[in-house]
């Protein structure tokens, strides 16, 4: 089941250092396969250490045990083959759009002229206008600056997409848009991609399963599988087996302790 | 530059000529005490044309040019290491601040006893004066540099050097800059009083002369308002900089 690009953490844990002493355990011993191709969701109370996890996945933060493997290999450090979105787009502000999806070009050393091709091919996979790029990201709309930041992610070809709840700070409509065009993006792309979210019908809509996570640490309560067909539209949303998914997912999240996101339920049910 | 940024600096001047002029007829001081405008500006002409003030003007020039170039550039270097290192910024802060506390004017003797009347003596006190406000603009600049961004880079495996240099620098380059404002200026002061504490030549020199052996008060005045002007171009070479490098953010 495992193609390119599938992610394996076996009894991930990670504790921070607290002043004065000890230590804040904020991952409990993870395990978790994401398979290569697919798309995962997780979801879980705030503060639970989905955003940890990722960071462990991006080869950000190392585990203080247990390993997190990308193709069976452990992930030592960051690496090329994995791109990573975060919660705000985090574009550098004195470049324009272009040279900020070129930027992880620029730092592997690429020449001038292979960056402006690759710089081509992704205005078009993300849909970025061609005008709009040479502004920089104070003069792009929020939307547009994520589309930056997507593209800035998949510049490198990368297997696996991590994407930490990137479109949170967007409206109710552009998110659903958003979340449609990942799947469009994902089907051309071919990447493994693990999504952080808070929103239960955002994760139903992506995912093929969604993971619940518990308040911290962090341990996974529930693995639950999304049964919608692919390709997705957004009349999937109104299907039945959507409410009874979501039904699920929210009753793991309360057994895993705060009720959060209130919005994001409504809207899925 | 557009006609209407141009037009209060030049109402600026003329009110300002202006009430000087009002200040010499209506005080009526002799010109030994305060001469008029027109004198002066007639004495700064006569003086450039026989060759008094260019000599001295280049010197000055000199030692601030190379003043601010040796100052600023250890700043650089300090400020960095004192953003990133408790260490260097627990051994560096107090000799820094105790350095700054101690009046330039009150140093000036003792570096020109050191150096000698020539050059490297107001390359010294301009480097020292000029040291501290880009240190610490430096410091702060880039301790302000957002983590998230640092974060970014790391993800996408950026070297140490590639932090620096697409990081670091531009993010930190307007805190710098500010830095260099207020350090150019004093590289002005610097030299002047350097050359007050013993010097062959200078504008700081021409000032002593004029108001000593000379007894030549509007070309004393005539240099000092030269002093103001080298202060008020450099002043400005480093906005537009400014606004070539960081202005279109």
């Amino acid at each position: 089941m495992n193609g390119r690009g599938s992610l394996m953490a076996r009894g991930v844990e990670l504790s921070f250092p607290v002043r004065g002493g000890g230590t804040l355990p904020v991952l409990g011993g993870i395990d978790l396969a994401v398979p290569g191709g697919g798309i995962v969701a997780l979801i879980g109370p705030n503060g639970c250490g989905k955003s940890t996890l990722l960071r462990v996945a991006a080869g950000l933060l190392t585990p203080s045990a247990g390993v997190m493997a990308l193709d069976g290999a452990p992930i030592p450090g960051p690496d090329p083959r994995i791109g990573l979105v975060f919660q705000e787009p985090r574009l550098l502000p004195w470049r324009s759009a272009a040279a900020n999806i070129t930027y992880p070009l620029e730092l592997a050393g690429w020449s001038a002229e292979r960056q402006r091709e690759r710089l081509e091919q992704l205005t078009e996979l993300v849909d970025i206008d061609r005008s709009v790029v040479v502004n920089r990201p104070a003069e792009l709309s929020g939307g547009t600056r994520q589309r930056v930041a997507l593209a800035r992610a998949l510049a490198l070809e990368p297997e696996v997409l991590l994407l930490d709840e990137p479109f949170s700070a967007l409206d109710a409509l552009s998110r659903e848009r958003f979340d449609l065009e990942l799947l469009h993006l994902w089907e051309r792309a071919a990447t493994t991609i693990l999504l952080v979210t808070h929103s239960i019908a955002e994760a139903i809509f992506v995912a093929d399963r969604i993971v619940v996570m518990s308040a911290r640490p962090g341990r996974i309560v529930a693995d639950i599988a999304v049964p919608l067909s692919r390709p997705r539209s957004i009349a999937d949303l109104d299907e039945g087996v959507v409410s009874r998914t979501a039904r699920e997912v929210r009753r793991h999240l309360g057994e895993a302790g705060d009720p959060s996101d209130e919005a994001s339920l409504a809207a899925a049910s | 530059m557009r006609q209407s940024s141009i037009v209060p600096i030049l109402a600026a001047l003329a009110g300002f000529l202006l009430l000087w002029q009002a200040v010499v007829v209506i005080s009526g001081f002799p010109p030994f005490i305060l001469p008029a405008p027109i004198a002066v500006l007639n004495r700064f002409v006569t003086a450039w044309a026989d060759g008094t003030i260019g000599p001295h003007l280049a010197t000055t020039l000199l030692e601030v040019t190379l003043g601010f170039a040796v100052g600023a550039g250890f700043a650089l270097i300090a400020g960095y290491a004192l953003a990133r290192s408790a260490f260097v910024e627990r051994l560096l802060s107090p000799y820094l601040v105790a350095a700054q506390a101690t009046p330039i004017l009150a140093l000036a003797p003792l570096i020109a006893l050191w150096f000698g009347p020539g050059l490297v003596g107001k390359v010294v006190i301009c480097a020292l004066i000029v040291f501290f406000p880009v240190a610490i603009a430096t410091m702060v600049g880039i301790r302000s540099v957002d983590a998230r961004l640092l974060e970014l880079g790391r993800s996408l495996r950026a070297t140490r050097r590639q932090i620096l240099t697409t990081l670091e620098i531009p993010a930190a380059l307007p805190s710098i800059l500010g830095g260099i404002r207020v350090g150019v200026t004093l590289a002005v002061v610097g030299a002047i009083v350097g050359e007050w504490a013993g010097a062959e030549r200078g504008l700081g020199v021409l000032i002593n002369l004029a108001r000593g052996s000379l007894f030549d008060i509007p070309l004393m005045f005539a240099t000092l308002l030269l002093i103001s002007f080298v202060g008020i171009a450099l002043y400005l070479a480093v906005v537009l900089v400014e606004r070539r490098v960081v202005g279109a953010r």
